[in-house]
């Protein structure tokens, strides 16, 4: 089995099925109309781009390229994270980086190289969809993790504060705060894994079945990505809180709350 | 100055960039009880959470039996304190799982829950037994005020610092905290109210304008 390509007219006239959520939105006057035109648009440039050079890093599929290329993902991912968690990005930055490469490099690593055997451990065809999927999926549950853990402290002082007042350090009385943020965080891959499959085939397995491989290949890798992912979220969401930790507070046991934009 | 319990010098404390203290000093010598009063926003809270390590004067010292308040002493002086909110946010869980958990606290290590006495403690401030089993969210705000009074004495702290402790009481139990505090050996107390018929010991005040 080959993966049938689309050509290039044929590509532009799969736009021509946008006729009808358009004809739908214009028929009720849905205010998204504008948003929507420029959200295509930018997704075929995006996509454009990626595409071409993402074709360079796999026709060249050097180490340094390809581990280069998973850096900057990072850095992206990392930029992403803490705008979205509504955090000082000169105070985060760093640390939320450092635990996002060594939360997605421990499940890549243990992947490529021990499952899948490849001896060039950056492969691109393996290492850049596979670390981006760990990547996308340590971004969402960091955001709800980091956000859920500072928010949380920062809603709850009074009860933070009886701790501090009752003898606890920072780390035991922080603690309550960090299980609930890795629990927030973990809960929506939890459902995923739970009801994989039931509901709609998951994102890596419908790649690879239509890459030509067989329903039984395909499982075989969603098995396997979905455990990078729940190690990925488990080392960057405890990693990120661990790091961020002593600069977040002051030296007094208090959440510093210039830490918040 | 190892007979003050509590010794504050030429205190100023700020919030939100507004002055709300300014030169305060007085002292409660181990053993006393003492009344702080004062006007609402008038900052006799904020002393409390000042002694606490909560918030940072700008100018002026603190000292707890002896020992100056700071980022390193704090940590080791919490645990001669006590320190019980008007308010208080108690978590989630059983009662008696609230008043348990700050024995798992390394710093409380050498003292153990004692289950018997916080029952006693129930009878002493007019709270029902029956308490200790139910959820701490389903209980009144006087209900929450005397729970974290217990858990405060459970932990025998040398200084109680009481933020407006009974504003949620009725008279009766309102007269049991107070009946505690003024009996109990070996306990310094220095009690905060704005309300003149909160004042714990109206002998022993110190008023803040």
């Amino acid at each position: 089995m080959d993966t049938i390509n689309i050509s290039w007219s044929a590509f532009i006239a799969g736009y021509a099925l946008l006729i009808i959520p358009l004809a739908i939105l214009l028929w009720y006057r849905v205010p998204i109309i504008k948003e929507s035109a420029i959200a295509v648009v930018r997704m075929t440039v995006q996509l454009l781009f990626v595409g071409l050079y993402l074709q360079y890093i796999f026709n060249l599929n050097s180490f340094w390229i390809n581990g280069l290329w998973l850096v900057v993902m990072t850095v992206v991912a990392d930029v992403s994270i803490i705008r979205g968690v509504g955090l000082r990005m000169r105070r985060f930055a760093w640390p939320v980086f450092i635990s996002l490469l060594i939360g997605t490099a421990i499940p890549l690593t243990f992947f490529v190289g021990l499952i899948l055997k490849r001896p060039h451990l950056l492969d691109a065809q393996y290492a850049i969809p596979i670390g981006g999927m760990i990547l996308g999926n340590c971004l969402r549950a960091d955001i709800i993790g980091i956000r859920g853990f500072y928010k949380s402290v920062r809603k709850s002082e009074k009860r933070y504060l009886l701790s501090l007042a009752q003898g606890a350090r920072l780390r035991e009385a922080v603690m309550p705060f960090v299980r609930d943020a890795y629990r927030d965080s973990l809960m929506p891959t939890v459902a995923t894994i739970s009801t994989i499959g039931l509901v709609s085939l998951p994102g890596m397995m419908t790649g690879v079945i239509l890459g030509g491989a067989s329903p039984m290949v395909a499982i075989k890798y969603q098995v396997a990505i979905m455990i990078a992912i729940v190690t990925g979220t488990v080392i960057t969401v405890s990693m990120a809180i661990t790091l961020t930790l002593k600069s977040s507070f002051t030296r007094y046991g208090v959440l510093d709350k210039d830490i918040f934009v | 100055m190892k007979n003050n319990a509590v010794e504050i010098s030429g205190l100023a404390l700020t919030f939100d960039g507004r002055r709300i203290l300014d030169d305060i000093s007085f002292c409660v010598p181990v053993g006393a009880r003492v009344s702080l009063t004062g006007p609402s926003g008038s900052g006799k809270s904020s002393i409390l959470r000042a002694v606490m390590g909560f918030i940072q004067p700008t100018a002026g010292e603190i000292f707890v039996e002896g020992e100056e308040v700071d980022a390193s002493s704090i940590w080791r002086l919490r645990g001669r304190l006590a320190f019980v909110q008007q308010e208080p946010d108690l978590g989630e869980g059983r009662v008696a799982e609230i008043l348990q958990k700050p024995f798992s606290y390394k710093i409380n290590s050498n003292i153990e829950y004692d289950s018997g006495r916080s029952e006693s403690l129930f009878d002493e401030l007019l709270l029902q037994r029956s308490l200790l089993e139910k959820d701490a969210a389903t209980l009144s705000g006087g209900e929450k005020q005397r729970v974290a009074i217990v858990s405060a004495i459970l932990l025998n702290r040398d200084i109680y610092l009481l933020d407006e402790v009974t504003s949620a009481l009725d008279a009766e139990s309102k007269k049991a905290v107070a009946d505690f505090f003024r009996r109990a050996n070996n306990i310094t107390v220095l009690s905060v109210s704005h309300d003149r018929n909160g004042v714990f010991f109206p002998d022993n005040n110190i008023e803040i304008c």
